[in-house]
């Protein structure tokens, strides 16, 4: 099961980079990337997951005591969390990249952008 | 007392959000809170420099969350990191400063960003945590791709956006890769990792390294970083590739360590191809800022190969890798500010700078920063890479460090002199919050400079007196010339008083013409008037750089010296009207050269155990070292000797010079060369590669250089090119001589280095003193002078008859010396050769008095008047030492002739009174002086007496024979005066050498702009180069 989910993850990453090298819309590079960082997330999750244990939540189905032998890897949990903010961020950021790019070029088309090069 | 670097971090963060919190109308409040916190954590990380810098304390790790690694995110401080952090909160608070009015116009917001972005730099550099490590790299992702919009160039959006596209791959790989070396190791902690090794998760670890080592913009992965560079405001581009490059640098290093020495080699393979790749399309480059990213690229890459060769680096490491990574960063991010002030984006936009001494001098700093060039820290950080790796035999790599560190001066110094040559129409204001971040950087990289040099273990050139004394002439640029020069000739005749007891005879003849020589040219220089600014600096250098060779003992002294004098020398060459492209040939020529000196020196200091290599320990080398350290040490030598096939920078340099320093180049500093040669002879002797015999080739380049340079030079028609073009045939007969390794080839080598100072130095005065009055220095378009200048007439006519070596003046000594050195010599046809050169010597040196002081005088000069004072005065000084050393030869070269008997015993002169015997024939020159003087005074009254009654033909006289006697040049009868021989022998001639170099040159621009290519400007293509590199990085790593 884990395999299938981290090959998920995976698919999801090359699909992404797939769609971010084969489109030449800013908007549909930037939903690519979105795809592409959710394979991500898939992948970590996937690496933290131990067979037959439960969330790393400590309360009263897991004590405390006994939470290293019950629960998953919690650190991955976190650095999904994390990786999923910057992701947003950095998505956002690109949208605004892409809204400012319209404005003054009145096109998306990634391959018209070139007046720097060389 | 130190504050804790948690604090460094807290205070951005905090600082940012407070700008946040402020209205809207409040940016000048804001901007207030940005430069105070930027400080505030300037002055931490400072403190924490000094800290370390004076106790040598071990790092200290410092934990968050009261938590020891792997269970909480640890940071770590030391040495390098209180610098790293110094220098990126310096460069932040600097590149705030410049960016002010930006920042002001953009309000708080803009603010917030540079401060997350200073902040995430120091976090990067402090954080001991992988994943931690990615937030920071992502947080700079984001603050860069908020602060390239600040920029007023409208293309800086899609810059930003085909960087955010790279990064975004970048971010995948990363994680990918720190998920699985988490899941391998379970820890986060970059120590937990290394302490395991990679071995465990190679394929991830592989993929944490690839996407860091694309944060330094490699080759061929990064076409978006130099869209940035291009685009972006210069002051973030400073911050951008000062501060984040050297950050990314740091960071690169620490996940190395994961990997260990196994995965050095890939650094290193990254790292020289972006250096040489790198400098290679900088080439080509017009726009300023695109090629300053260029060479950022290549910088760079010359840190990662010293990352990558930290194997064999050892102690030096930091030493090293710090040097180069704190020159390229402070250079770097002092021209950024410059190119704030300059309007167009050209380079040759930067002639504006020429109004501000200071900035030209902040200018000039930066490129011999980023060339490597003393006294900086990348010259001592270079000199220890070099011999290290030599050390190892890594001499392939070795190469192509030197290739590319010299086309990377190439354009730099081409920059530096559109700089000084080119106009501009633009103006220069220098309000105070744009001159202060270049100051800073000013000050910066000379305090670095006097770092490096107590560092170094070595002598530190910024406490050298001769140095001392040249730079203190760049404060002294508010003084009128005339004082300047006086304090010159005080100093170089101070040194001389001083210093020569300490040298044997044949040093103590290089040291007279160093010091005494230069000073005699200085009495010419009093001729200009003003404050004549970066005149003195130039010159004092120069020849402090030749007064430090005469004194280095071991190999670091001499090449530094060797570096100091071609670096003066070519600001001086600089300073004449057309010579740019001059000066640029001699600067690339030059540190070719300098480069195969500094070569040779670290193949020979590879065989000798001591960290100084002693000069004299050249002769104790032995094959097969030997004859390839004579051969790199040859060339160098031949290049600044201007022997034939590296000559082409010479004719140029020397003619196009000022009319004083025309013989400082030529008569002074050419010397330096020949210094070069004697010690090397001396000390190494004969040696043989792969059994050619290494002194027989210089023999015959000897001939060859004299007989084709004065060839050259009866074809000229512009006088000092004559000289100059002579000059390198006799540079030629004195390397004949020394290879002749005889004794009297010996001393007739240093009899020119005598006579080719004087008459070399007079004539070039004497010509350039009628040049500056007839506004020409085509003889074609002069003639009849002779009356009007008596005085340059008999310093020319002196000078021809010492120089051609026809009786008695001293240039016949020499001949006499050398006809016996050749007797005593086997090889016989380069002889001929030689033999040949002299009448074709005098074919030239005629055509100076022929030319022009006989002949018509012409219609414009008719009120001419005598060359200045200042200039004739110091040709009548050579004509007496000329005379004097003609009737009494014995009183210098005596004492020498002994000298080199140490060395060759067989066939030394006799000196008896004033005859002097060698095995062949005897020679008094006050004889012969006395002989002549009889012939010459009966001939010429015998000539006025049967032309006492000869009517004087005036010009006008000819009119009547119905010939105009003012003619188009070209039907002058002087103008290509010896067609016949140029049918003859012309095809000798032709510019094979010129166009040898003119082709490697179009070479090399050519792979630049095909290279060039690779960028069209598509963020997608970008995306895919990045992942080509991936992928060929790793079939590299595959390969090993």
């Amino acid at each position: 099961m884990v395999h299938v989910v981290m090959a998920t993850g995976f698919l999801l990453i090359l699909i992404g980079f797939y769609g971010a090298l084969t489109n030449r819309n800013l908007l549909r590079m930037i939903v690519a990337f979105t795809v592409a960082d959710t394979g991500v997330n898939v992948v970590i999750v996937s690496v933290g997951h131990l067979h037959g244990r439960t969330a790393p939540i400590l309360d009263r189905a897991v004590a405390a005591a006994d939470a290293v032998q019950r629960i998953i890897d919690p650190v991955p949990q976190a650095l999904v969390l994390t990786a999923i903010v910057i992701g947003v961020g950095v998505t956002a950021l690109m949208l605004a990249y892409a809204w400012r790019i319209y404005r003054q070029h009145r096109t998306l088309d990634i391959a018209r952008l070139t007046a720097l090069k060389g | 007392m130190v504050i804790n670097a948690l604090h460094i971090l807290a205070t951005g963060l905090g600082a940012a959000f407070l700008t946040g919190l402020l209205g809207e109308k409040r940016n000048g409040l804001a901007f207030m809170i940005t430069l105070g916190a930027l400080a505030f954590m300037s002055a931490v990380s400072a403190g924490w420099l000094v800290l370390f810098a004076a106790t040598g304390a071990h790092p200290m790790d410092i934990q968050t969350a009261g938590t020891p690694p792997p269970f909480a995110i640890a940071l770590r401080m030391g040495l390098a990191e209180a610098a790293l952090l110094t220098l990126i909160n310096l460069a932040g608070l600097f590149a705030a400063m410049h960016m002010g009015e930006t920042l002001l116009a953009r309000g708080r917001r803009a603010m917030a960003v540079l401060l997350v972005m200073v902040m995430a730099l120091c976090g990067l550099v402090l954080t001991r945590d992988l994943f931690n490590l990615f937030v920071f790299f992502e947080l700079i992702v984001i603050a860069t791709g908020g602060l390239v919009l600040l920029s007023d160039d409208e293309r800086a959006v899609s810059a930003g956006f085909k960087y955010l596209i790279v990064s975004q791959f970048i971010s995948v790989l990363l994680l990918v890769g720190i998920v699985f070396g988490y899941h391998a190791t379970g820890t986060l902690n970059i120590d937990g990792m290394a302490e395991q090794g990679s071995g465990a998760f190679v394929l991830a670890f592989f993929l944490i390294l690839i996407a860091v080592a694309a944060e330094l913009k490699p080759f061929p992965a990064n076409g978006w970083a130099l869209d940035i560079y291009e685009s972006a405001h210069p002051g973030f581009a400073a911050l951008f590739s000062a501060a984040a490059a050297s950050a990314a640098l740091f960071a690169f290093d620490k996940v190395l360590a994961i990997g260990g020495a196994e995965w050095l080699p890939v650094a290193t393979g990254i790292g020289i191809v972006s250096f040489v790749a790198g400098n290679l399309l900088a080439l080509p480059q017009t726009n300023d800022r695109r090629l300053l990213g260029y060479s950022s690229i290549a910088q760079s890459g010359l840190i990662l190969v010293a990352i990558g060769q930290q194997d064999i680096l050892g102690e030096h490491y930091l030493f090293i890798a710090g040097g180069l990574l704190l020159s390229h960063a402070v250079a770097k991010a002092g021209l950024y500010w410059l190119s704030g002030f300059v309007a167009g984006r050209e380079l040759t936009d930067w002639a504006a700078l020429r109004q501000r001494p200071l900035l030209v001098l902040a200018f000039v700093t930066g490129i011999a920063m980023l060339s490597g060039l003393p006294p900086f820290p990348g010259f001592y950080a270079k000199w220890e890479l070099v011999h290290l790796l030599a050390n190892e035999g890594r001499l392939a790599l070795l190469g192509w460090i030197l290739f590319g560190a010299l086309v990377e001066a190439g354009y730099l110094f081409r920059w530096f002199g559109y700089a000084i040559k080119r106009e501009s129409s633009q103006t220069i204001d220098c309000p105070p919050d744009r001159v202060i971040p270049v100051v800073a950087a000013l000050l910066a990289g000379w305090a670095l400079g006097f770092a490096w040099g107590e560092l170094s273990g070595r002598s530190n050139l910024l406490l050298v007196l001769p140095l001392l004394f040249a730079l203190a002439f760049l404060l002294l640029e508010w003084a009128p010339a005339w004082l300047k020069n006086i304090l010159a000739i005080g100093g170089l005749s101070f040194w001389f008083l001083q210093t020569w007891q300490d040298y044997d005879p044949l040093r103590l003849i290089f040291l007279v013409i160093f010091t005494l020589g230069g000073a005699i040219i200085f009495l010419a220089s009093f001729h200009a008037h003003g404050r004549r600014v970066g005149f003195y600096p130039s010159a004092m250098t120069m020849f402090a750089g030749m007064v430090l060779l005469l004194q280095a003992t071991d190999s670091f002294g001499f090449f530094a010296a060797w570096e100091l004098l071609t670096i003066g020398s070519y600001f001086l060459i600089l300073r004449g009207k057309e010579s740019e492209p001059h000066a640029l040939s001699y600067i690339v020529f030059s540190l070719g050269g300098a480069f195969l000196i500094l070569a040779g020196f670290a193949i020979a200091s590879a065989v000798s155990p001591a960290p100084t290599f002693a000069l004299g320990q050249l002769a104790m080398l032995e094959a097969p070292v030997a004859p390839w350290v004579f051969l790199l040490l040859a060339i160098g030598f031949m290049t600044k000797t201007a022997a034939i096939g590296l000559h082409i920078w010479l004719p140029g340099a020397h003619a196009e010079a000022e009319t004083d320093v025309s013989p400082m180049v030529s008569g002074v500093l050419l010397k330096a060369g020949l210094y070069g040669l004697f010690m090397l002879l001396m000390s190494m002797g004969r040696q043989s590669l792969y059994g050619v015999d290494l002194v027989n080739m210089m023999l015959w380049i000897g001939a060859i250089t004299a007989l084709l340079g004065n060839l050259m030079a009866i074809f000229q028609e512009d006088a000092k090119r004559l000289l100059a073009y002579s000059s390198i045939g006799q540079m030629g007969y004195a390397l004949f001589g020394l290879a002749l390794m005889n004794h009297l080839g010996w001393l007739m080598a240093l009899m020119f280095v005598i006579n080719h100072y004087v008459y070399k130095s007079m004539l070039f005065l004497s010509v350039g003193g009628v040049a500056k009055r007839t506004g020409t220095r085509a003889m074609y378009q002069m003639g009849g002078l002779i009356t009007l200048m008596p005085l340059s007439f008999i310093a020319t006519l002196i000078g021809i008859i010492a120089m051609s070596g026809v009786p008695p003046l001293s240039g016949f000594g020499g001949r006499w010396i050398f006809y016996n050195a050749i007797m005593d010599a086997d090889t016989r046809l380069p002889m001929v050769l030689i033999f040949l050169s002299g009448p074709i010597a005098f074919l030239y040196l005629f055509r100076l008095i022929h030319t022009i002081f006989l002949g018509q005088l012409k219609d414009e000069h008719r009120r001419i008047k005598e060359a200045p004072f200042s200039i004739v005065l110091p040709q009548m000084i050579y004509v007496a030492i000329l005379m004097g050393v003609a009737i009494f030869p014995g009183l210098v070269l005596r004492r020498v002739d002994a000298y080199i008997s140490q060395f060759l015993p067989e066939g030394a002169l006799n000196w008896e009174g004033l005859t002097i015997t060698s095995q062949y024939g005897w020679w008094n020159p006050v004889a012969i002086m006395i002989v002549v003087a009889c012939i010459f005074g009966l001939i010429f009254g015998w000539l006025l007496f049967v032309n006492r009654k000869a009517q004087k033909v005036k010009q006008f006289n000819i009119v009547f024979s119905a010939e105009r006697p003012y003619r188009p040049e070209t039907t002058h009868f002087a103008w290509n005066f010896f067609a016949p021989y140029r049918k003859a022998m012309g095809f000798l001639v032709q510019p094979f050498v010129t166009r040898f170099w003119g082709a490697i040159t179009d070479l090399l621009h050519t792979a630049g702009d095909l290279g060039r290519r690779l960028y069209n400007g598509n963020g997608q293509i970008y995306a895919f180069h990045f992942l080509v590199f991936v992928v060929v990085v790793f079939a590299f790593k595959a390969g090993l």
